[in-house]
């Protein structure tokens, strides 16, 4: 197919991605390393509170106040683990998504576009860094990696892939995934306890948004019939005019598929 | 109209009426999401009035905010060279906040953030003015398009965190009284080309999806950090999209960092 896809200017622009990649992922490390002790540190004064109330006052009212001030930190706690495994459920769907897509011909064999199969390699890849990410976090902070996929989704996303036709149908299912996951996780950061994992959430979200901004706009050069105009650079005097605004339906970002916190908490 | 247009864009292969549809979807979409954002907002606004009464006693996070970088005229190029560049090499260097300025707390952050969306406003808008003068060249539809719809979205973005600050009974925030203004109003002027502006765009669009997720992180106020959460991502999307149209990797990178977003002390209201 020719897609005026010029291998050796994507490859430079991949490598350019990963030298910036790199630099995030630096920066989003320290975030969570911060964001693991801030909260282990919280996990430890409450004990502590609870330890000190209880010799002191033995089984009495303050003990008590201990006890009370001690679980709404617990329980925050416990809400954060299950909302990274949540998250790392979703991520994981959407790795298995990408791989499974990329099985398909005209997403990742010889009829593929080449800039749609390069999306979806690297795509899958960030999905991949990013249920690590959300895995590590829940991990140091006493929970389980979540290995699975979404117990929600997955059904869903095993019926779509049964009645794939086209690259369209591959984009739309990616393009429901992808808001689910940036709903989701724009929800977390008003869920979550730590101010770094609300950067965590907020940082990830962003990225995920992005992915589906592409997507709605690959979707409509898809439908549209014009998937030549799927090119990096795109030729983009030839783009029709709506084009340009598809790829952002909305000035605010909406939360409303945004999946329960313990959604794909692990059981 | 449709004619010149067509002349102009001798291969339209998609239908212009499909995807013209699809835009008003899209409106409707937009408009859609205005009640939720709002409701967040009057929270927010309502304890942003309260604590405004109080003394000034929640301003550390605009104290510690130690290695966040400001927008420099370099930024405005988005590759990993130029982003080591802009990184070391801001040319305008932000003065420390005064003591006691009529924004502070949560609300200095509300009011760099309207800030921002006007100087994107001011940036798509005097992009768009050029365009009409034929200074940049031949503008493709779908740039005039995406120009147009962000645009729209900045001064959303930016009706919405002035709404908190009147509600706050603080003066909105007109213009953009921001260190970086002079600088980017400087690279618009002399901008030549669809591209020279897309990437002045892009830089502005990065680095407010940066200071968002600054905000996220740093705001206390419930109403506030949702309504940072729900911006961010749009910004990101302009971005992903200005890219794709600069012939760049639109999803550079895994995480959304904070080193580019813009700092508090770079509001001169």
């Amino acid at each position: 197919m020719d897609n005026k896809l010029d291998e050796g200017r994507f490859r430079e622009l991949l490598v350019e991605s990963d030298d910036l990649q790199s630099d995030a992922m630096r920066g989003a490390r320290r975030d969570l390393n911060a964001y693991v002790d801030a909260a282990h540190e919280a996990r430890h004064e409450s004990r502590r509170d609870l330890r000190v109330g209880g010799a002191i006052f033995g089984a009495g009212a303050l003990g008590i106040a201990a006890l009370a001030f001690a679980s709404p930190a617990m329980a925050e706690s416990a809400q954060d683990i299950m909302a990274l495994q949540t998250a790392a459920g979703l991520e994981n769907l959407a790795v298995f998504t990408y791989k499974t897509a990329l099985t398909l011909d005209f997403i990742g064999g010889k009829s593929a576009n080449g800039v749609v199969k390069a999306f979806a390699l690297k795509t899958m890849a960030q999905h991949e860094e990013h249920g690590k990410a959300f895995n590590a976090a829940a991990t140091k902070l006493g929970g389980k990696a979540q290995t699975a996929t979404d117990p929600k989704y997955t059904p869903v996303v095993q019926t779509a892939a049964g009645k794939i036709k086209g690259a369209v149908d591959v984009v739309s299912l990616a393009i429901t995934l992808e808001d689910i996951a940036a709903e989701t996780y724009v929800k977390n950061v008003g869920l979550v306890s730590t101010s770094d994992l609300r950067g965590l959430f907020a940082s990830v979200a962003g990225v995920e948004s992005q992915h589906k901004a592409i997507l709605l706009a690959v979707q409509a050069l898809l439908k549209g019939g014009a998937p030549e105009l799927i090119a990096l650079p795109p030729d983009i005097a030839k783009l029709p005019a709506a084009a340009g605004n598809v790829g952002f339906p909305d000035g605010f970002f909406p939360t409303s598929m945004a999946a329960p916190v313990a959604q794909g908490a692990v059981k | 109209m449709s004619r010149r247009r067509n002349r102009e864009t001798p291969e339209m292969a998609i239908s212009e009426y499909e995807l013209s549809s699809m835009t008003s979807e899209l409106n409707m979409l937009h408009n859609e999401t205005f009640p939720s954002v709002h409701k967040e907002l009057d929270e927010f606004s309502a304890n942003l009035a309260e604590i405004s009464r109080k003394p000034a006693g929640r301003r550390s996070f605009l104290m510690g905010m130690g290695g966040v970088a400001i927008l420099g005229t370099a930024a405005a190029c988005s590759s990993s060279n130029d982003k080591k560049t802009a990184a070391g090499g801001g040319t305008t260097s932000a003065p420390s906040s005064a003591a006691g300025g009529v924004y502070t707390g949560d609300l200095k952050v509300v009011a760099l953030a309207a800030a921002l969306e006007n100087l994107a406003v001011t940036a798509y808008q005097g992009a768009l003015t050029k365009a009409g003068k034929g200074e940049l060249g031949k503008v493709p539809p779908a740039v005039a398009t995406f120009i147009t719809t962000a645009m729209k979205q900045h001064q959303d973005h930016s009706d919405a965190w002035n709404s908190v600050l009147k509600k706050a009974n603080k003066p909105a925030i007109s213009g953009a009284p921001l260190t970086i203004t002079a600088g980017q109003v400087a690279m618009l002027n002399a901008a030549k080309s669809v591209p020279d502006v897309a990437k002045l765009a892009l830089a502005l669009e990065n680095a407010a999806a940066e200071t968002y997720t600054f905000a996220a992180i740093n705001v206390t106020d419930a109403g506030g950090i949702m309504t940072a959460a729900t911006i961010q991502p749009v910004e990101t999307m302009h971005a992903a999209i200005l890219s794709f149209v600069l012939g760049e990797y639109p999803v550079p990178v895994s995480f959304i960092g904070t080193s580019n977003a813009v700092q508090p002390s770079a509001l001169t209201a």
